[in-house]
């Protein structure tokens, strides 16, 4: 009988559980309204001196510390299991901690599970893929910064060949290669790039091998969207140039990196923190959460090493401006491989056919599987 | 042609780690212990190598010594718990996977991402410049030629000595080896100490000779597939060799391929070698009427006075 009556109480419990969610769906049409002052954690994936991603978010961290006057706090290494973010989450909102920012793409339903749970707390999540009436994804159009860079790569060639170590072939990775072949080709027509995808995000003995196969392909400019600096490396070795991602890699190889695709998270976070505050934050009004461009902060670029010349700086500084003033890096006519169209002349692609982008452009040489 | 050239100069480098691990396994395996902790001791040998190379004026040779004494320990280390303590080998070697993973996360962080020069391939003048077999002959790195070394000492060690028919004895019937007044605990520490050594040499050259720097988890299963290259070879170490080059040779050809931009189905070349290790599995199923040729007592923990 008890046992009946504790199943009947959970059923209630359940139901009103239900209802009552229902009733906060709706009452978060308007924006996020945040108890008090916020104070702000961040979770990293990964160590914070990993070259790369999570060392570029501690650098924003230590930025916005300046700009907006208040202390972040701090966890590294909460790796992407669901259980220990949930478990380093829980620990700083109980010590008072409002604003909470993942660390990865691999935190998107650790942090949504959280977000539920926690209503009154603000979730933001860099690279995810989960959003609510309190949290939101964001990611920079890394294609922007890319594009920046294959013009100092196409500016930098004299093989007329470049080359590029990717990660793994899905829409967010294939679109920094087909912009990089595309701002190369803004100061160098006949530019074509060999890519090579390593199948790892953080593999340094792939990256090495394939960066190597690269040069013996004749490329004289390595481009990147790997997590280590390896590529670079191996360009100094080779005694070629190459492009940095995440952060600027002169740190790695100085005479190699010639301009680096880099995080500036501080120019998007820090804004985002102050509307937190003052009220106007409305994750609602971004189901699919936050893709930056470059002019609202995201990814920028380092540029420009002395082995570029004036013109092509002056050509990415230009680009750049264009960029900021909203011009779209894949506007049509853009073609595959195979030669089939893919975007429209005069049409640029929305978000949903560049997150999905499953092709590499005509001019790449290299397959995605 | 000149792809040829680089892809055979490039397969040694790629197959060496892995043929060192397996030597080390096959000695362990020989004398009847089952390591699996291959993968972390592999990233402490990796981490310990990197930080005497930097920190002990960059020196190769230093970094190799170190990178194996760390495997030494550890091999000791694992051997102590298995051998005298007696703990279950399998769940002890998973451990040691993730100790490795996690002793090289909190020490390494300071080691992470610092490229080094390392270890360079030697050149011959004359001999290293013949076409094609030239740099995969006579321009590979020392360690490389230490290696072929290696697996002939461990080959006339364990099959020309002995001391090597003792201790693989003690891995197909300790307690016939033991009536023979065989030290079985002292031969499977052993056995597991110098094992150890060679799998923290594979890891340092891992980050010496093919990363040139270190980052977390840098093993990204290599330790596994040395694991699964002693099956290929099944348990002798010059068909260790036939392994490696085989792993190694895919590991080369697969950017070179794809940099090249010829159309291949990456992902089946990806799986030939544990294709081929399935099909070494099943050739020693059938044509072995016994089986296995692992050695028989692989796994199981001596104790004396047990009854059979």
């Amino acid at each position: 009988m008890i046992k009946k009556l504790s199943t009947f109480a959970i059923g209630i419990a359940i139901a009103l559980g239900i209802t009552m969610s229902g009733k906060i769906d709706q009452a978060s049409a308007s924006a996020f309204k945040l108890d008090g002052e916020p104070k702000v954690a961040m979770i990293y994936f990964s160590e914070v001196n990993d070259g790369g991603w999570t060392q570029a978010l501690y650098e924003a961290r230590e930025r916005m510390e300046a700009e907006l006057g208040m202390e972040i706090t701090w966890v590294e290494k909460v790796p992407e299991v669901a259980s220990q973010f949930i478990n380093a989450a829980e620990r700083l909102i109980r010590r008072g901690h409002n604003v909470i920012i993942g660390g990865a793409f691999g935190h998107s339903d650790a942090i949504k599970t959280m977000s539920e749970k926690h209503p009154n707390v603000a979730f933001l999540n860099p690279a995810g893929t989960t959003n609510g009436p309190n949290l939101n994804g964001f990611y920079g159009r890394t294609y922007e910064s890319q594009y920046l860079c294959g013009i100092a790569a196409g500016g930098l060639t004299k093989t007329n060949k470049i080359g590029f170590v990717a990660a793994n072939p899905f829409g967010l990775v294939n679109w920094t290669v087909n912009a990089y072949l595309l701002g190369a080709r803004q100061v160098n027509p006949d530019v074509t790039l060999n890519v090579v995808y390593t199948g790892s995000w953080n593999d340094p003995v792939k990256e090495r091998s394939a960066a190597q196969a690269l040069v013996e392909q004749g490329i004289d400019v390595i481009g990147q969207h790997v997590d280590t600096p390896t590529p670079q490396v191996v360009a100094q070795e080779n005694g070629i140039f190459g492009t940095g991602h995440h952060r600027d890699m002169r740190e790695f190889a100085d005479q190699a990196t010639q301009c680096s695709s880099i995080w500036v998270w501080d120019r998007y976070l820090a804004p985002t923190i102050k509307s937190i505050a003052a009220g106007t934050w409305n994750p609602s009004e971004r189901p699919y959460g936050d893709f930056v461009h470059i002019s609202s902060g995201g990814t920028d670029i380092s540029c420009c090493g002395d082995k570029i010349p004036a013109d092509v700086a002056a050509k990415i500084e230009s680009e750049r401006q264009a960029l900021l003033n909203g011009k779209h890096v894949f506007e049509g006519p853009i073609y595959d491989q195979e030669g089939n169209i893919r975007v429209k002349a005069g049409e640029t692609p929305g978000d949903g056919d560049l997150w999905g982008m499953d092709y590499l452009i005509q001019g790449v040489i290299g397959q995605l599987n | 042609m000149e792809f040829l050239t680089n892809w055979l100069a490039f397969m040694p480098v790629f197959a060496a780690p892995l043929v060192l691990a397996a030597l080390g396994l096959i000695i362990n395996e020989r004398a009847g212990i089952l390591n699996l902790g291959a993968e972390g001791i592999m990233l402490c040998g990796a981490l310990i190598g990197i930080i005497s190379y930097i920190e002990l004026g960059e020196s190769s040779a230093l970094g190799f010594i170190f990178g194996s004494l760390a495997g030494v320990i550890l091999g000791f280390v694992f051997g102590f718990l298995v051998v005298v303590l007696r703990t279950n080998q399998v769940v002890t070697g998973i451990t040691f996977v993730i100790l490795g993973s996690g002793l090289t996360g909190l020490m390494g962080i300071p080691w992470v991402n610092k490229a080094v020069s390392g270890i360079t391939p030697i050149y011959i003048p004359h001999l290293t410049d013949i076409p094609i077999i030239g740099r995969f002959l006579f321009g590979q790195d020392i360690l490389v030629y230490v290696t072929i070394i290696f697996v002939v000492f461990v080959w006339l060690f364990l099959y020309r000595t002995r001391t090597g028919l003792e201790l693989r004895a003690v891995g197909e019937n300790p307690q016939a080896a033991d009536a023979n007044g065989i030290n079985v605990e002292a031969y499977r520490l052993l056995a597991a100490t110098i094992g150890g050594a060679f799998i923290g040499l594979s890891g340092a050259y891992l980050a010496l000779a093919m990363a040139k720097i270190f980052v977390l988890d840098m093993t990204q299963g290599r330790g596994w597939i040395a694991i699964a290259l002693v099956i290929f070879a099944r348990w002798m170490p010059w068909r260790a060799i036939i392994g490696g080059a085989l792993f190694g040779g895919i590991e080369a050809l697969i950017p070179r391929l794809k940099a090249t931009g010829v159309p291949i189905p990456q992902y089946y070349l990806e799986m030939a070698p544990y294709l081929a290790t399935l099909a070494v599995l099943i050739y020693a199923a059938l044509r072995l009427r016994s089986g296995q040729d692992a050695p028989k007592a692989l796994g199981i923990p001596y104790v004396r006075e047990d009854r059979k």
